[in-house]
């Protein structure tokens, strides 16, 4: 059907949001104090770790509850290189870092891939763990005293008189935050994001229609390994230390919660939510720092029971009703 | 030798208390299909609870077991009544959700407890020693095995031999038949959730000897009891009673014989049953 509106009230209401995000995200962040900056630096890195669990979780109907292994990964990979042999160059460390990522997919891929359902969830869970406490035990890949590798420096990137601060770190952390989006979002609409939506909606049936299953899966979750492996690398080069933690199931557990409150399945869901995720982590460290799994635990099950769909879904209801009234959307 | 028998010991004494944390687990899975991640919160506030009745208030230990198993029972009623009633055949869901509740039971606990983890305990008239053909043992771990046993024996009279036993493996195979037969199946459903979290409140004072509690517990014994699960074969009790004694041998042996890759004998086992037999030792076939 034809829009009742004028073209340009069409073209207003179809690209005003992504202007407003243009906005948003690449010029407010440079008039905030720089420790807002750093904020928004890791709302951006964890937008990407949850939009590649939401790769997995919402698009192919895999939950894992292992998705922080890539991400750690990614992360101990940057740091171990800096350990251990100093180069701290960042077109040696993303690379590294991705590919260690996707060769740990790859393995936990084989094996967590066998079985389906619940087996596959509690499988991911075993192998991040399992992951978790190599880290742990394994003095190689710590700093010397302690659980970890700390003091890495930000990405040296081979420019002369370039110097790091908040807001360089921030914008260099967006453009591989549009890149991903941007990826992610050609994925989801390629014939293989929607055979993956055949997947998760009736398996039996995609494989009646002659489709491996089981490499189209295998193919996601090595593809969503070396996503979170990219948000880890920015972590570790953002948070200047990788920990045990960040390999285990409390990492693993963010993404999810950020991917359900923002809604799954949708192009910017888990955005929304890990930026609600990271800023009410922000201002409940500034009241009841030690209340802060409550609130977070209590969110998630909340959005679960009341809210299954997401912020995204009221904020595009919201922004329809707009299009309704100014007469450029049809119902 | 006398390695040899106490290893034995301990590995099956730890294999009890693996069995009785992971048996309700396996059995809600089986039965409800529900994964419930919270188990192990509910295994850590049991022995939260027994700690606080025995030593707090200098009460009898086996009412400790009794009233830990209790408030846990009755906090896993309240999560399926209130929230995962309605998540009925959304087994993703039901599995964030109770992923959600480990983190707000933890932090309650951690509110009400404290974060100092609490040492084991146990009645005064189980410490000690016994002396089994010349090598003196404690007696609280034979006291955990015995306990095992009777768990064990009590909850397969309950599967195989009641009447309760056969409506859920009834409903386990077919739950729409079983409830055109005029059987309340929601009713039998909530016990087999309530007894499942007794018995994971049970396991958390019982294991509270072994190990004590700490605020950490809950994602911990989740782990271990998903892997009891996994090695066992998930939806009967003689399927959890197999996973964990032979997670218990093989952890207490490794930790032994290997002590440098303490924590990996457990997870090597998990991977080696999967790539051999996917659906557990016991495992009914899926």
């Amino acid at each position: 059907m034809a829009a009742r509106g004028s073209p340009l009230q069409d073209l207003i209401t179809r690209f005003l949001p992504w202007i407003g995000a243009g906005v948003v995200l690449g010029i407010l962040p440079a008039l905030l104090p720089s420790y807002m900056q750093s904020i928004w630096t890791k709302f951006l890195i964890f937008a990407i770790f949850a939009t590649s669990f939401d790769l997995i979780y919402g698009h192919a109907g895999l939950l894992s509850l292992g998705h922080a292994a890539f991400f750690g990964a990614g992360g101990y990979a940057v740091g171990v290189l800096m350990l251990h042999t100093g180069i701290t160059s960042f077109w040696v460390g993303l690379p590294l870092g991705i590919l260690v990522a996707v060769a740990i997919a790859v393995l936990f891929g084989f094996i967590s891939l066998r079985v389906s359902g619940m087996y596959f969830l509690l499988v991911t869970f075993a192998l991040a763990q399992l992951l978790y406490s190599v880290a742990w035990n394994w003095l190689w890949i710590n700093s010397p005293g302690m659980q970890g590798i700390a003091g890495i420096p930000l990405p040296d990137l081979g420019i002369p008189s370039l110097e790091w601060n908040t807001i360089y770190f921030y914008y260099f952390v967006l453009i591989f935050f549009c890149i991903c989006f941007y990826l992610v979002y050609r994925i989801m609409n390629s014939p293989f994001g929607y055979a993956l939506r055949g997947i998760r909606e009736s398996e039996i049936r995609m494989q009646a229609l002659g489709y491996n299953t089981w490499l189209y899966k295998f193919i996601i979750f090595v593809v969503t390994g070396a996503f979170a492996g990219l948000a880890g690398v920015l972590f570790a080069y953002f948070n200047r230390l990788i920990s045990p933690v960040y390999l285990g199931v409390g990492t693993s557990f963010l993404p999810m919660c950020m991917v359900i409150i923002g809604g799954s399945g949708t192009r910017i869901g888990p955005v929304i939510g890990a930026m609600v995720i990271i800023f009410v982590e922000y201002f409940s460290s500034l009241f009841t720092p030690e209340r802060w799994p409550l609130i977070l635990g209590g969110a998630f099950v909340v959005a679960i029971m009341y809210a299954r769909g997401g912020i995204v879904i009221y904020l595009s209801r919201f922004w329809k009703q707009i299009g309704y009234r100014h007469g450029s959307i049809e119902g | 030798m006398e390695v040899f028998g106490r290893n034995l010991l301990n590995g099956i004494s730890f294999g009890m208390v693996l069995f009785l944390a992971g048996s309700g687990l396996s059995v809600v899975m089986g039965v409800m299909g529900i994964t419930n991640l919270a188990h192990g919160a509910l295994y850590m506030l049991g022995g939260y609870v027994g700690w606080t009745v025995a030593i707090h208030y200098g009460m009898n230990f086996w009412l400790a077991v009794f009233l830990g198993g209790l408030v846990s029972g009755l906090i896993g009623l309240t999560i399926e009544r209130i929230f995962l009633r309605h998540l009925y055949k959304q087994p993703n869901e039901q599995v964030l959700l109770t992923f959600g509740f480990v983190y707000i039971i933890t932090n309650l606990c951690i509110w009400i407890w404290g974060g100092r983890p609490r040492m084991q305990f146990s009645s005064p008239a189980l410490s000690g020693l016994l002396d089994i053909f010349g090598m003196p043992y404690p007696i609280t771990r034979l006291v955990i095995i015995a306990m095992g046993v009777i768990v064990a024996i009590v909850l397969w009279w309950l599967q195989d031999r009641t009447r309760i036993g056969a409506i859920i493996r009834a409903g386990m195979d077919d739950k729409e038949m079983t409830m055109g037969l005029g059987i309340n199946l929601e009713r039998v459903s909530m016990l087999v959730f309530f007894l499942a979290a007794f018995v994971a409140g049970v396991a958390g004072v019982v294991g509270a000897q072994l190990m004590g509690v700490h605020s950490i517990l809950g994602l911990d014994i989740l782990l271990v009891a998903l892997i009891v699960v996994i090695v066992g074969g998930m939806g009967s009790v003689q399927g959890a009673l197999s996973g964990g004694i032979s997670i218990g041998l093989i952890d207490t042996f490794g930790k032994s014989l290997f002590p440098q890759f303490a924590m990996f004998t457990m997870y090597l086992a998990m991977v080696v049953i999967l790539l051999v037999k996917p659906s557990g030792i016991l495992g009914r076939r899926v």
